[in-house]
């Protein structure tokens, strides 16, 4: 039977179980005893013998490793319990993980036999208020060798691996795309089990054990909560590590794995040169354990329903309003169309009448209905091209339109944002509509549209709205853009992402738009000018303070490219990924 | 706070001002001479206890601790200063720090020229100043030269500061 071996819902739309304590702890139980699966060979490196690692500021931890991958653990010189363990070599690391039987909390251990050196992470559920969200906390430290002085180095946090990028299989079968364009968090595309529409973002660690063999984590904050971690070989482009969480469907996912990847490119870092240092986003100042400071954007959001909406709309609507922050690098709006008067035919869309007054005020009419007037703004990024935007006042769900009209080629390309949508009613929606125009001296073409496009996918482009306000986008896959966001020091701090599209005006010229869905609700559009590395944008946002369409502006610098569209071909048979 | 640069100064003062004295002078030339280096002498003291209660008042902003700051005021009600303000340093490049205690002595003014780091915050619109913010930024950081403008009173023996206010440079 064919069929599509996806869930109905991609991550951010996913209902995920508010797990109790108890509901978690049952299905620890078990397999706390039994220790993580592992489609591969386990490696039996310790078996038989003892272990002392002690760590800098977090546990002692004894272990005796017995046969058939079981083990004893005693911290900080406690009583010993006995758990399942599973252990993976690569190169001079051995990996190990384990859960503490009784309890919600196990540990995943990077042991470096070639500097006797040792990265533990305590893992536990339950320490958020989502108790799925696998907490970690990480420890520095070496194995202890009687009659040896401890050694001085440990493993370090560090930028090193910021703007790589890897394709990486899983011995599970387990297919991702994943992107470090950052050093605090990073960008995966789970191709098997979700199709890879979309790229995800998580909290990330990246430690150096030596120049080619890194640990790096996430955890799918906001989502799931599942703890991804492994050691990756650069040279080889091997890995091993383990996932612990809960899936959709609340199955308990404990295993450890190999996988083999490949390198897939290297974007820019924008730190000094020099700096190498790790964990720019620093922790908060509370110094609990494990702290750190995570992007909860749609913990955070207003939500907001229909009635809601509409009663905001009716108190606040803001048109362009001068001195947004997003624009303090956006080009000054063109006079162009004043005095013109067009039509814009979508196909499969409205036909849109304008009467353009002058450079702010616009005449419209849908399907040849009654004319409004409403203000505008618009830009000419490059000749011929025009960007400009309004909102259709008296339209039930209070859409926008975004416009690039190319007067040369007689098209135009429209993302038609609108509120009122499934999940919340503040959140943006999207149409994109392609068509013609109508006008005197222009004689629009009859099969010839613009297009979606795969040429930006796999870039990465830094935007500089203002000051203090510089992030860089991601386009991870061919419908969804990324966005990090700089410290002071230039590297690269939280991210998150939303769906996006692409549409090619001409060469060097894209029309791309974001949804912040289940984050802000903003739809970003920007026409984005590959020759003048600049661009001219409209934002459309809803919120408890009312309706505001703004322009947005910045400079780019073009940070790399990342080699991922092989990825993303519809094939035969099904095989989607 | 330390005291050391007065007393090291007002030694160096004495033991210049004696070696330059004439080996013979008349009865009231003396007195006057010694009244003169007095009035000087306490001239400079002030200066001194001046120029260490700026510091002092520099180190407290520069480190954040602005409660402390308060301590050095005569009223620490008007202690209070631009929050946007987050650093302070002397502007070598720039005219040097004036000093001028008045004729009564119980007051003075200060006048010092500075690079001083301002910091704005950015507001929380949008998807990237709420992330900037959440990762412990948010914020904008320029320097700006000004001139920092002080009053000083003398209470007790002790000088104070009364007020400080920015100026541009």
């Amino acid at each position: 039977m064919p069929g599509t071996p996806y869930p109905k819902q991609q991550m951010h739309r996913i209902a995920y179980t508010k797990l109790s304590e108890q509901q978690i702890a049952d299905k620890l139980g078990p397999v706390a005893k039994r220790g993580p699966k592992c489609a591969s060979p386990l490696s039996d490196a310790f078996a038989g013998k003892p272990l002392r690692i002690v760590t800098d500021k977090g546990p002692a931890l004894t272990y005796k490793f017995g046969r058939n991958n079981r083990l004893s653990v005693a911290e900080n010189g406690g009583r010993a319990v006995e758990a399942g363990y599973g252990a993976l070599t690569q190169d001079s690391v051995v990996f190990f993980s384990h859960m503490i039987p009784g309890t919600q909390r196990g540990y995943a251990v990077i042991i470096d036999r070639a500097a006797n050196l040792a990265t533990v992470f305590e893992l536990w559920f339950s320490g958020y208020k989502d108790n799925r969200e696998v907490q970690r906390a990480i420890y520095y430290g070496y194995v202890e060798q009687p009659g040896q002085p401890a050694p001085k180095d440990r493993h370090v946090t560090t930028n090193r691996i910021e703007g790589h990028g890897y394709y990486w299989k899983q011995d599970t079968g387990a297919r991702t795309l994943e992107f470090y364009p950052s050093a605090a968090y990073s960008n995966f595309v789970e191709l098997t089990r979700l199709g890879g529409e979309l790229g995800y973002c998580g909290p990330s660690d990246y430690i150096k054990i030596n120049d080619e063999l890194y640990i790096y984590t996430r955890t799918e904050c906001e989502f799931s909560g599942t703890f991804t971690l492994y050691v990756m070989d650069l040279n080889r482009v091997e890995q091993i590590g383990v996932r612990l969480g809960f899936d959709a469907s609340d199955a308990l996912e404990y295993y450890v794995f190999r996988g083999k990847g490949e390198w897939l490119g290297q974007i820019a870092q924008f730190e000094k040169f020099g700096d190498v240092s790790g964990e720019p986003v620093p922790p908060p100042a509370d110094g609990s354990k494990g702290a750190r400071r995570v992007y909860r954007p749609l913990a955070t959001m207003p939500k907001m329903s229909k009635a809601e909406v509409d009663a905001a709309v009716a108190k606040k609507t803001t048109v362009f309003a001068p001195g947004s922050i997003m624009a303090g690098n956006g080009a000054p709006p063109t006079g162009w169309l004043a005095g013109k008067a067009l039509t814009l035919r979508y196909d499969d869309g409205p036909v849109m009448d304008y009467r353009f007054d002058d450079a702010e005020t616009l005449n419209w009419r849908k399907n040849g209905g009654g004319w409004t007037k409403a203000r505008y703004q618009a830009w000419e990024p490059a000749p011929g091209v025009i960007l400009f935007g309004h909102l259709l006042e008296g339209e039930p769900n209070h859409d926008g339109h975004m416009v690039v009209a190319d007067f040369d080629h007689g098209l135009v390309t429209c993302f038609n944002g609108y509120l009122n949508t499934p999940y919340f009613a503040n959140e943006a929606g999207v149409k994109t509509l392609f068509g013609v125009i109508e006008m005197e001296g222009v004689n629009p073409p009859q099969h010839l549209r613009h297009q979606f496009t795969d040429e930006m996918l796999g870039r990465a482009m830094t935007w500089s709205y203002g000051p203090g306000l510089t992030s860089m986008h991601l386009y991870s896959t061919p419908h969804s853009v990324s966005w990090i966001i700089f410290t002071a020091s230039g590297a690269g701090g939280m991210e998150w992402s939303g769906p996006g599209a692409f549409v090619k005006i001409r060469d060097g010229l894209y029309f791309l738009y974001w949804l912040e869905e289940a984050c802000n609700g903003t739809l970003g559009t920007i026409l984005v000018n590959m020759r003048t590395m600049h661009d001219a944008g409209i934002g459309y946002h809803c919120g408890e303070e009312g309706l505001s369409m703004s322009q947005v502006g910045a400079h780019s610098r073009h940070a790399g490219r990342f080699d991922v569209s092989r990825f993303y071909q519809i094939k035969t048979k099904g095989s989607a990924a | 706070m330390t005291t050391n640069t007065v007393s090291t100064r007002r030694s160096l003062l004495k033991g210049g001002a004696l070696l330059a004295a004439p080996l013979a002078v008349g009865a009231s030339a003396a007195a006057i001479a010694e009244d003169g280096r007095k009035a000087r002498l306490e001239r400079l003291e002030d200066e001194a206890a001046i120029r260490a209660l700026h510091q002092a008042w520099l180190r407290r902003i520069n480190t954040g601790a602005r409660e402390d700051a308060a301590e050095l005021f005569a009223d620490p009600k008007r202690a209070a200063f631009d929050k946007a303000v987050r650093g302070v340093a002397a502007d070598h490049a720039a005219e040097p720090d004036a000093i001028k205690v008045a004729a009564d002595g119980a007051r003075a003014a200060g006048r010092f020229h500075c690079a001083v780091e301002i910091e704005t915050e950015i507001p929380k619109d949008g998807a990237l100043a709420q992330m900037a913010h959440a990762q412990g930024g948010g914020f904008i950081r320029h320097t700006e030269r000004r001139v920092l403008k002080a009053d000083y009173v003398k209470a007790d023996g002790a000088w104070a500061i009364a007020k400080v206010e920015f100026a541009s440079a």
